[in-house]
């Protein structure tokens, strides 16, 4: 949060902590009506590369099914990748074996989505946080539950909490539980795999802030994966913009909601409502035409040409490369160009300090 | 096109759709839900009223009273009428005139709506069929101009798809169609949007205005999301635990927020058109249980304004202001919290309820308790109980990915040859 404008991960230490380089996951699709056989591949993620530095936060947005929670998946090793490097503090972990990915877990943790899902219901909360010590061989009686009530507290929970099972907690709560299991074995990476989707807003906001609190307070670096745009300007200092399993403009939080370069940033911010009625009531919108094509199938050329109205035919040709575009922002697109219009509205103050 | 008014202009000078008092409880094993506890408005014209609040605060249930589409096991109380005609305890047969002509619903999911084994074309003529007198013929030709009006690329040729082979905003579309085909006076939607991505949510809010505009039906539309009301909303309602709290004009609700719930939830939100170094302020605390009657306002345990008067007497909705502009606000303070505006909230990070050491339970002279209300100890996600069978659920959660079973894996399933498009 307190990175300048156009830092990039490499500027604070000789190696970032997570570096991904054309990471590549398809997934086979089988079909046939008597005998399944695999009849093709979803092209999930598709040579996606990018860095995270300490202390750092990357936000991963796009929308449904274009490869973001792939992405996650693949860097935690829950899927195998099909090719594509990620390093960790200095280490590929694609080829290590799974004992090995263990002790790797211990500094790269996760957060989902659900926090339903996510926890047993017949387990009371203290034990989940405590069983990643207990995985790691690192369970000490006292000092462990010590180091419950410790991480409780950080999540903004009593102590008293751990003794109670998940169906006594409330949504917000539940996604502090699983953050704070998370926290226990003091990572330096955590990946947030849409933390806050499934929580009311006025609850989202809390954990947040406690996640933007987390940060400063232990130094920790997030990849936070979310489809919705405006969580994501308020917590990243960098953002990645995925379409159909491609990063297609990359850059600090300032480049990509100020001056984003590529039409397909440019339309989903302006598709982003705004809880202002009279920027709603005047702001123009780019509705894009069509839908997201198949990943079995994806367009050649530029993907984002079937719905692209500055398409030409070098997009059906040639794929544009990821390019430096300005300093520390790249950009996917034969023709980029920023536009600074997209969210620059003077925005009205909301409450009655009008 | 337009259907004739008279059938139903019993008197000519009532709303459109007035709910008085409506008031729906739902006996549960762990006591009565009182899910609806008085909600009254007046839907106007051409008018477009937005209802707002929280997961579990009744906006569907409204909905569902509305329309007649509530499980037996709930008990309805009020009146809801359309141009004075009383809707409430009439049994199927009875509403048929109304669905669909008079009034049309649009849910979250479109496969609420949809028969997977018909095409759409097919199920859009059917529609139109229930109530107007065309052959099959020209119903097809207006199915097609329907799934124009919607934007459907080349419906021509889409008509005789299925729903398998429509995305989730195409399919959305499709319902709108239908829930446009017999030129309805007004449609309900509840959370049309919610489960669509953004640029998708665009698209199919176009075509909702498309709809508005073509047919000029009033829309009460459902959404927990206050940015797709700024854009699309003459008026809100703002619900919590089962009232509305805050009813207003776009404008009053949003400049000029005076209960402290609504200034709450426009505080939490982070705005994408605002750089995000300002602190986000959350409501401490979570939403009531419905179970049993609360006393006193329910939203005293997360208010940063409540006295003893709160936890003694719910506040009924009052006119904010010195003019009586219609808009209403049920607080004790309202004054002093549209003076306090967003600030009222503090930037925390911590869980109220945590703090107190008490997670979850409120303090007992309030009667209520939050954070494990039923609904939430038996459903897998926010908002997800059982409705009405054959009615999905239409909570807010719900953005995971669910790798599409079309595309990625097995047969998708065939529907049967014969249900050809007529
Ligand atoms: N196990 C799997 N088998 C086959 N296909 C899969 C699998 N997991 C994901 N996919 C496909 O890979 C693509 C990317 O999915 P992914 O879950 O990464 O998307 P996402 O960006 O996280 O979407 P969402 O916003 O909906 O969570 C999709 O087309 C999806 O259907
Ligand atoms: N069929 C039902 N049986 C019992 N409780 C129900 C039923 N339907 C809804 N409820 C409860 O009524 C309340 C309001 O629900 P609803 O109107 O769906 O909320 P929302 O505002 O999220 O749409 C919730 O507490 C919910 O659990
Ligand atoms: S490369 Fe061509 S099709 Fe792709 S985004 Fe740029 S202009 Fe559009
Ligand atoms: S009545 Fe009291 S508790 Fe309720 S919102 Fe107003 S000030 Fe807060
Ligand atoms: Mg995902
Ligand atoms: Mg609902």
């Amino acid at each position: 949060m307190s990175l300048p404008a156009g830092f990039t991960a490499t500027d604070r230490a000789g190696e970032p902590l997570l570096e991904v380089t054309d990471l590549v996951k398809h997934f086979p699709v089988r079909g046939g009506k008597v005998f399944r056989h695999t009849i093709g591949e979803v092209h999930a993620v598709c040579g996606v590369s990018f860095s995270i530095g300490t202390g750092e936060t990357l936000g991963l947005v796009g929308e449904s099914g274009c490869g973001k929670s792939t992405t996650a998946r693949s860097i935690l090793q829950l899927v195998e990748p099909t090719s594509g490097s990620v390093r960790f503090e200095g280490k590929e972990l694609t080829t290590l074996s799974p004992s090995e990915m263990r002790g790797v877990r211990r500094e790269l943790q996760v957060v989902f989505q659900d926090p339903y899902a996510s926890l047993d219901p017949k387990i009371p909360v203290g034990e989940t946080i405590a069983e990643p010590l207990k995985v790691h061989g690192m369970w000490r009686g006292n000092d462990g539950n010590q180091r419950v009530a410790e991480v409780l507290r950080q999540v903004g929970l009593s102590p008293s909490h751990a003794g109670r099972f998940p169906n006594e907690f409330s949504g917000g709560q539940r996604q502090r539980i699983g953050i704070a299991r998370a926290l226990i074995m003091e990572p330096h990476l955590l990946v947030l795999d849409e933390p806050v989707s499934a929580l009311d807003v006025s609850i989202q906001a809390g954990v947040v802030n406690l996640l933007e609190d987390l940060q400063e307070q232990l130094g920790l670096a997030y990849l936070f994966v979310a489809h919705d745009l405006s969580v994501v300007r308020h917590i990243s200092d960098r953002v990645a913009v995925m379409y159909l399993g491609k990063i297609v403009e990359m850059g600090s939080r300032q480049q990509i909601y100020g001056q984003p370069a590529h039409p397909y940033t440019q339309a989903l911010l302006s598709a982003v409502p705004v809880p202002d009625p009279r920027i709603e009531r005047e702001r123009k919108r780019i509705v894009l035409p069509g839908d997201v094509p198949s990943p079995i199938d994806p367009p050649s050329g530029c993907r984002f040409r079937t719905r692209c109205w500055k398409a030409q035919d070098i997009c059906v040709t040639q794929e544009p490369r990821l390019d430096p575009f300005d300093e520390h922002h790249t950009v996917a697109c034969h023709f980029a160009a920023a536009d600074r219009e997209v969210l620059s509205f003077s925005p009205t103050r909301r409450g009655s300090s009008d | 096109m337009k259907p004739s008014h008279s059938k139903f202009a019993q008197d000519p000078h009532a709303p459109l759709l007035s709910i008085e008092g409506l008031e729906v409880s739902f006996r549960t094993a762990e006591g009565t839900v009182n899910a609806v506890r008085g909600i009254s408005l007046d839907l106007q014209p051409g008018e477009v009223l937005g209802i707002v609040g929280e997961s579990g605060s009744g906006k569907s249930v409204t909905a569902m009273a509305t329309m007649g589409l509530l499980p037996r096991s709930a008990s309805v109380r009020g009146s809801v009428r359309f141009r004075g005609e009383e809707l409430l305890h009439r049994n199927e047969r009875q509403l048929m005139p109304f669905r669909g002509k008079a009034i049309s619903m649009i849910f979250q999911d479109p496969m609420t709506s949809l028969n997977p084994v018909y095409s759409v074309g097919w199920q859009i003529v059917e529609a139109i069929l229930a109530h107007q007198d065309l052959s099959k013929e020209e119903a097809l030709k207006i199915a097609i101009e329907l799934l124009r009006k919607v934007g459907i690329p080349n419906p021509e040729d889409r008509v005789g798809n299925y729903p398998h082979e429509f995305s989730g905003g195409m399919r959305q579309r499709v319902v709108i169609a239908i829930a446009i085909a017999n030129n309805p006076e007004v449609i309900l939607a509840d959370e049309p949007t919610t489960a669509l991505d953004v640029t998708v949510q665009a698209q199919v809010l176009e075509a909702l205005r498309a709809a508005l505009s073509s047919t000029h039906a009033a829309l009460l539309l459902i959404t927990h999301d206050l940015g797709v009301i700024a854009g699309i909303a003459n008026r809100v309602l703002v619900m919590y635990a089962g009232r509305p709290v805050e009813i207003g004009t776009v404008d009053e609700i949003f400049y000029d927020p005076s209960m402290p719930y609504t200034l709450g939830l426009l505080g939490s939100l982070p705005r994408v058109d605002t750089d995000g170094t300002e602190r986000l302020r959350p409501i401490p605390g979570s939403p009531p249980s419905m179970i049993g009657e609360p006393v006193g306002c329910p939203f005293a345990p997360r208010c940063p304004l409540a006295a003893d008067i709160c936890r003694e007497s719910e506040p009924p909705l009052r006119s904010v202001g010195s003019v009586d502009t219609g808009h209403l606000a049920a607080c004790h303070f309202a004054e002093d919290a549209r003076i306090r505006g967003a600030s009222l909230f503090a930037a925390t990070s911590s869980d109220i309820d945590a703090t107190r050491g008490a997670g979850g339970v409120a303090p007992p002279e309030s009667g209520l308790s939050f954070g494990h209300g039923p609904d939430e100890a038996r459903a897998p996600g926010p908002g997800n109980y059982v409705i009405a069978e054959g009615f999905s659920p239409a909570g807010p959660g719900g953005y995971e990915t669910a790798p599409d079973a079309q595309e990625t894996s097995g047969d998708p399933v065939l529907p049967p040859d014969e249900t050809e498009i007529p």
